[in-house]
């Protein structure tokens, strides 16, 4: 679909509501915006008003997220202020495109990669434990979500591809034996990396295996690796197809052909 | 439209200090600099627009609370990012948490339990304990809806509580996709004088 300045320029009520639809054409707003003042002001106000509008969605929270969010306040160590410069409009860092919207997913994606990543070895199994039952999302800003991200990028050449692609998508679902699985996808490429957290540990010679779950065939995306701390250690799955589902399995070590037990996820991938 | 003047002066749940309290502006630096009694009280002054209107997008508590955590989190960790030029602090704030109910709707199954939902499109309804401040906004935000075209509110609230693209609004309401981009931004016009926003 092509895009002419009119059009882009009528997109300013839809993209302060956050309503556009894909990537590209955030990323073509984006590059619209940097050229056109009246359409930067006109977003600035269109923001005002959604920000009313969130005023008047005011709802109680319950009570316990105070506490909660206070406490891992406490544990998060805070991002130092970007340092801006206007000399060189050339991208620096290659992994955080600056789309607003998508470096929002990325930010998710980040603190819940972190927790996946750095988890292991930033907590001890009480500390776990107890972040566990609060709330996973919280556990996970204790991370330094860059920090863990580079790491991760010197860990594996395969997973940094996906971690550093211009428009990952991040899932996350619970499973429905409990855990949760968090997928970087990166649809253009048409890969995922995988990782879990509080999946329940399996007996001796059984397995967790990954499936891509299509419209056709089941294909087997390998194996969990065996959880550290309730995490697991990120999988990289490759050659998705539309309509594909990522599915999880318990299965008989050492893994099975197609799956023999109901899958205890069944994850969409968007590609 | 004709901007009602003392509207205009009272409404600013973003950025100004409407009883004496201190400027979210201002308070979102001292959090910037690792000011923790600063976040609490920025926690309270935001916790219910941030957790009310992911709520709005995603409809289920147990979800919106997650999100809301991470929410207030990021704002913790990248306040040190806040650039009061792009807006207030209250802005800045509220767009994180809207952006982050909808990367959950547009990247997790839950979106396909949404589909089954009928979609909200009326004018957001009283939930418990709320603030005076609070109800004072949403009866401004409700009378300011009631003065769009029906097509004009059907597609902002459901672009923006309803957290559907202009592309599935277009197609919830049955309008080209030239004309709902355009109604949204003719509403927000409208909205934007009937708020009184600079």
């Amino acid at each position: 679909m092509r895009f002419f300045r009119q059009d882009l320029h009528t997109l300013t009520g839809a993209y302060a509501l956050d309503a556009l639809d894909s990537a590209s054409e955030i990323t073509k707003f984006n590059r619209h915006l940097s050229r056109c003042q009246s359409c930067a002001s006109e977003v600035r106000g269109f923001r005002e008003v959604a920000t009313a509008m969130a005023f008047a969605a005011t709802t109680e929270p319950p009570a316990e997220m105070r506490d909660q969010v206070l406490a891992a306040v406490a544990r998060t160590r805070q991002l130092p202020p970007e340092i801006r410069t206007h000399a060189r409009p050339r991208r620096t860092r290659s992994a955080a495109p600056r789309i607003p919207w998508l470096s929002g997913a990325i930010a998710t994606a980040g603190i819940v990669v972190a927790v996946v990543f750095g988890f292991a070895q930033a907590h001890t199994q009480d500390e776990l434990n107890q972040a566990r039952s609060h709330n996973q999302a919280l556990a996970a800003a204790q991370v330094r979500v860059e920090a863990e991200l580079s790491q991760a990028r010197e860990h594996d050449q395969a997973l940094a591809q996906i971690l550093g692609a211009p428009h990952v998508t991040l899932l996350s679902h619970s499973t429905t034996a409990g855990g949760v699985a968090v997928v970087v996808l990166d649809a253009a490429t048409r890969k995922l990396v995988v990782a879990t957290s509080g999946l329940p540990a399996l007996p001796a010679g059984k397995v967790y295996q990954l499936w891509l779950i299509g419209p056709v065939k089941i294909v087997s995306a390998g194996l969990l690796p065996s959880a550290q701390a309730g995490v697991t250690t990120p999988v990289v799955a490759t050659g998705i197809v539309t309509g594909d589902k990522l599915g999880l399995t318990v299965e008989p070590a050492p893994g099975s052909k197609q799956p023999t037990t109901t899958p205890i996820l069944a994850l969409p991938l968007p590609v | 439209m004709n901007p009602n003047d003392s509207d205009a002066s009272r409404f600013r749940p973003a950025t100004t200090d409407r009883r004496g309290e201190q400027d979210l502006d201002v308070l979102l630096v001292h959090v910037a600099r690792g000011d923790q009694e600063a976040f609490e009280t920025l926690y309270d002054r935001m916790v219910g627009p941030v957790y009310g209107v992911i709520r709005k997008v995603l409809r289920d508590p147990s979800q919106s609370e997650e999100v809301a955590q991470e929410v207030l989190l990021e704002v913790w960790r990248t306040a040190g990012r806040f650039d009061p030029a792009m807006g207030g602090a209250a802005t800045w704030v509220t767009t994180i948490a809207h952006r982050r109910a909808i990367d959950r709707i547009r990247s997790t199954t839950a979106a396909t339990d949404r589909e089954h939902r009928t979609a909200d499109v009326s004018p957001p309804h009283d939930e418990v304990a709320e603030a005076v401040e609070a109800s004072l906004d949403r009866e401004r935000v409700r009378r300011c809806l009631d003065s769009l075209t029906e097509i004009q509110r059907e597609s902002i609230t459901l672009a923006y509580y309803g957290g559907h693209s202009y592309r599935q609004v277009a197609e919830l309401l049955n309008v080209t996709l030239g004309a709902i981009k355009t109604r949204i931004r003719d509403g927000l016009i409208r909205m934007r004088d009937c708020l009184g926003v600079s």
